[in-house]
């Protein structure tokens, strides 16, 4: 015991002198981004398919009943627990953020974020209780209601709805930190001009995340299925997945557009990192990435199809060609060098056949728009290619190619949801509080009084 | 008294046939299930009723002319409180009715009633939709206050955008290149003559063709409806057809041909239509009275710190014209042309018997994403208003 108290004994002694008795509040400003960073990035991976699913199921549960499936119903069963495993773990690490991590090393940013937030921080809080509730409650009366589906789907739709405010609560709070608005106004604080775009780019976002991922979940489970029922069910969920994932995704390029457009106009500074400044390295490969997974969805379509030999594979192949094509001209940099900042201060910023450093084809205007506009196109295509195609497929004979398909796209959207969140965190720079207040000692920035006139 | 008023009804029967008449009216066997659903038709009438009426009344005010438009209306607001409510009317039943109108489309998209045989009740449904938006968009003009009067302008530089012909268009219906007292003649023209014109003998067409092929319902009503249900049996087909006389044509019609239950138009669902139709009228009057129509400064062409606001109908295709770059404005006016020319063509494109929504993916998935994006758009461009 005295050799082990011998040997504890200067490492304590050594720590009493490094470690500071109270929180850095701020002062280790590279250590508490990477902490806070690299946690809210795990928190948002987990809690947005919590929230997926909250929305999700009880949408498939209802849809089953409509049409009379059990497939539908075993998917939404299997949704409800996923979140009663789950929700404490996204849980924990949020109150782990809030109560060590954002007051610990951002106290003073916390306790102003929650004074000008206080109303939506209030409702999340109770919205957040309502959810677990409601989630626990939907989950284990699944077989005691079976004969009251009518209720037991009305408390999934109560939770569906908890869900979605709570991700509009903490929307609110997010947007406003990146478009501060008259804080004194609640109406104002909760319509400020990003909270409608991030809001739905979010809550579609989530709706897509959680199918990619129960896509990817059920192609691992297809290769390890025993009976021929489990590979049907299987087989037929990872499809359902891939596809609910692809038409969320379709609306994303015309919401994420919006959003950036607000940007543009309420927060400049942040618009400008991410299009020309050092975020549009990154922003590139964002649009990028989103080619990639439209693009390997559409060759999973063709893929199914092709298997069971039912209509519609070529097409889906040709669409394939056009996506490819697409994702190409998106992912064409303007700026042949880290970004256009960088290339306009070296005096480069004409086109490169004239010596400069400037790539006309990658501009965002109209290159990009168009783009996107052909992304949303394509695979709107696709997906009722797919559609018309699938009467013809037998569930339960896929090839192990679809499932490696559908786990690449699981990887895909957790890159993307990463990527945007990087983007968005990032694009405030250097600010905590866009205009108000910086990240370097917290320190407000007194807001500018106009003038009076004599 | 009783049998004074009788005779009086016999000897118009006896000239106008007004018995049949009604009884042919009333008396049609419409779908049970579902049936609250059905009465966004008739709510649809009697909101375009609503708008004759009132429209009646203010063509007696109003003077269509730069000068004195908005002097008329605004003696209606400040001097006649009656005639206020009536503007107040005349525009809260447009915009409801817009609501109504669009809702009746998609019920109707999403039920599949377009299908054979009531392909053309769909193509002047598509039409008396797109009139009345036009008699929304002309009417917004006549004011000729701030608001009207860029919305003018917007309007018919939309118009220029048409390839090849849209100098000539935009010209054609500012009556000059730039917007002027003949802009406003030509709007009102078109908004009480020429656009009522067309609109109310397709409603005509469109009643008529309803009572020839009777009210569809939804897929609910029909045995189609069991065939894809797992454990569960087709029922027998019902012992008559009351509905659809030449219709099915084909076997894999039969499920869709008659409904299972059915009951009288009257009392049954005139009722349900009253209290719909009721309740409307009420919230619209509310409306006009609480909030009434609204009346801006007067036009003023060279003003430099007006910021237009569109109409709310108008705002998927203002979010768009504001998110699309400049050079790609005529690309995303092919939208809403290439959306109604898909609306006409829809029942001859979706041709297949199956009526219920599920079993209809591939029509169902783009109608779906055209919906949500009309909603996205309107909510993204009502929050950039807001924060104007």
């Amino acid at each position: 015991m005295s050799a082990l108290l011998a040997l504890i004994a200067p490492a304590f002694h050594a720590l009493q002198t490094q470690v500071p008795a109270q929180a850095p509040q701020g002062r280790n400003i590279v250590g508490a981004q990477i902490a806070i960073g690299s946690l809210f990035s795990l928190h948002i991976l987990i809690a947005g398919l919590v929230s997926g699913a909250a929305e999700l199921g009880p949408a498939i549960e209802f849809l089953g009943y409509v049409r009379q499936r059990r497939n539908y119903d075993r998917l939404a069963h299997g949704l409800g627990r996923f979140i009663t495993y789950y929700f404490s773990v996204s849980s924990t690490i949020a109150i782990l953020l809030i109560t060590v991590l954002l007051v610990g090393f951002w106290g003073h940013f916390w306790t102003t974020i929650v004074t000008i937030g206080w109303w939506p921080l209030f409702i999340e809080a109770w919205t957040f209780v309502l959810q677990v509730s409601l989630a626990y409650l939907w989950y284990y009366t699944w077989e005691p209601m079976r004969a009251f589906k009518g209720v037991h789907m009305a408390i999934g739709g109560l939770l569906a709805v908890a869900s979605f405010l709570q991700v509009y609560m903490i929307d609110v709070i997010a947007s406003y930190m990146l478009t501060p608005s008259n804080p004194q106004n609640p109406v104002r604080l909760a319509l400020n001009p990003t909270s409608y775009p991030l809001t739905v780019h979010r809550t579609v976002g989530n709706l897509a995340y959680i199918a990619f991922a129960f896509g990817g979940f059920c192609a691992i489970r297809y290769l390890r299925a025993k009976t021929a029922e489990d590979r049907r069910f299987y087989d037929w969920a990872g499809s359902f997945g891939l596809l609910w994932g692809v038409s969320m995704t379709l609306l994303q390029p015309v919401v994420g557009y919006s959003y950036a457009k607000e940007v543009q106009l309420h927060s400049y500074g942040s618009w400008y990192k991410m299009m020309f400044g050092s975020l549009s390295p990154v922003f590139l490969w964002q649009i990028t990435l989103l080619g990639i997974m439209f693009l390997t969805a559409t060759l999973y379509f063709a893929r199914r199809l092709r298997t069971d030999e039912a209509p519609g594979s070529g097409i889906l192949k040709l669409l394939a060609v056009g996506m490819v094509l697409t994702t190409l001209l998106a992912a064409q940099p303007y700026a042949l060098g880290f970004s256009y900042e960088t290339v306009a201060a070296a005096g480069l910023n004409r086109p490169f056949w004239e010596g400069g450093l400037i790539n006309p084809l990658g501009s965002m205007i109209p290159w990009k728009v168009l783009a996107l506009m052909f992304y949303t196109l394509i695979a709107i295509a696709a997906v009722v290619w797919y559609l018309r195609g699938l009467p013809g497929v037998v569930w339960g004979t896929a090839r192990r190619g679809e499932q490696r398909i559908l786990m690449l796209m699981t990887v895909f959207t957790m890159l993307m949801m990463v990527t945007m969140g990087f983007i968005r965190e990032n694009s405030r720079g250097p600010f905590l509080i866009s205009g108000e207040m910086t990240i370097q000692g917290q320190q407000n920035v007194p807001t500018p009084t106009p003038q009076s006139s004599p | 008294m009783r049998r004074r008023l009788s005779a009086a009804y016999d000897w118009f029967d006896e000239r106008t046939a007004i018995r049949s008449l009604l009884r042919k009216g009333l008396y049609e066997a419409v779908p049970v299930r579902g049936a609250w659903f059905y009465t966004l038709g008739s709510a649809t009438l009697v909101l375009i009723i609503l708008q004759l009426i009132t429209g009646i009344f203010l063509t007696l005010l109003f003077v269509p002319s730069v000068t004195e438009a908005w002097q008329s209306l605004n003696y209606l607001k400040e001097h006649d409180a009656f005639g206020a409510i009536v503007r107040g009317i005349h525009l809260w039943s447009a915009y409801i009715l817009l609501f109504v109108i669009g809702l009746h489309m998609v019920r109707t998209f999403f039920s599949g009633s377009y299908k054979r045989p009531r392909e053309l009740n769909w193509v002047t449904g598509v039409g008396l939709f797109v009139l009345v938006l036009g008699m929304a968009i002309t009417g917004a003009f006549l004011p000729w206050d701030q608001a009207a009067y860029w919305t003018a302008v917007v309007v018919t530089n939309i118009a220029a955008y048409t390839p090849f012909i849209g100098s000539f268009l935009r010209a054609l219906w500012r009556g000059a290149d730039t917007m002027g007292p003949i802009t406003l003649s030509r709007t009102f023209g078109i908004h009480v003559w020429l656009l009522p014109a067309i609109l109310f003998p397709l409603i005509g067409a469109h009643l008529a063709l309803l009572r020839k092929h009777g009210e569809f319902g939804s897929y609910i009503n029909y045995r189609g409806a069991y065939k894809s249900r797992e454990g569960v049996d087709v029922p027998p087909a019902p012992a008559q057809r009351p509905i659809e006389p030449p219709y099915p044509a084909a076997p894999s019609e039969e499920l869709w041909a008659a409904p299972l239950q059915t009951e009288d138009f009257y009392p049954h669902q005139t009722f349900k239509d009253g209290i719909v139709s009721a309740a409307l009228v009420v919230v619209v009057f509310i409306l006009a009275v609480a909030i009434g129509a609204p009346l801006e400064a007067i036009a003023d062409p060279a003003t430099t710190n007006y910021t237009p606001v569109p109409e709310w109908f108008f705002l998927p295709l203002d979010e768009l014209l504001v998110l699309v770059p400049q050079q790609l404005i005529p690309l995303v006016l092919v939208l809403p042309t290439g959306g109604v020319l898909l609306l006409l063509a829809l029942p001859f494109i979706d041709r297949g018997p199956e009526r219920n929504p599920f079993e209809r993916p591939a029509v169902m998935v783009p109608g779906a994403f055209a919906v949500l994006f009309v909603v996205i758009l309107t909510l993204l461009g009502s929050g950039r208003l807001f924060n104007l």
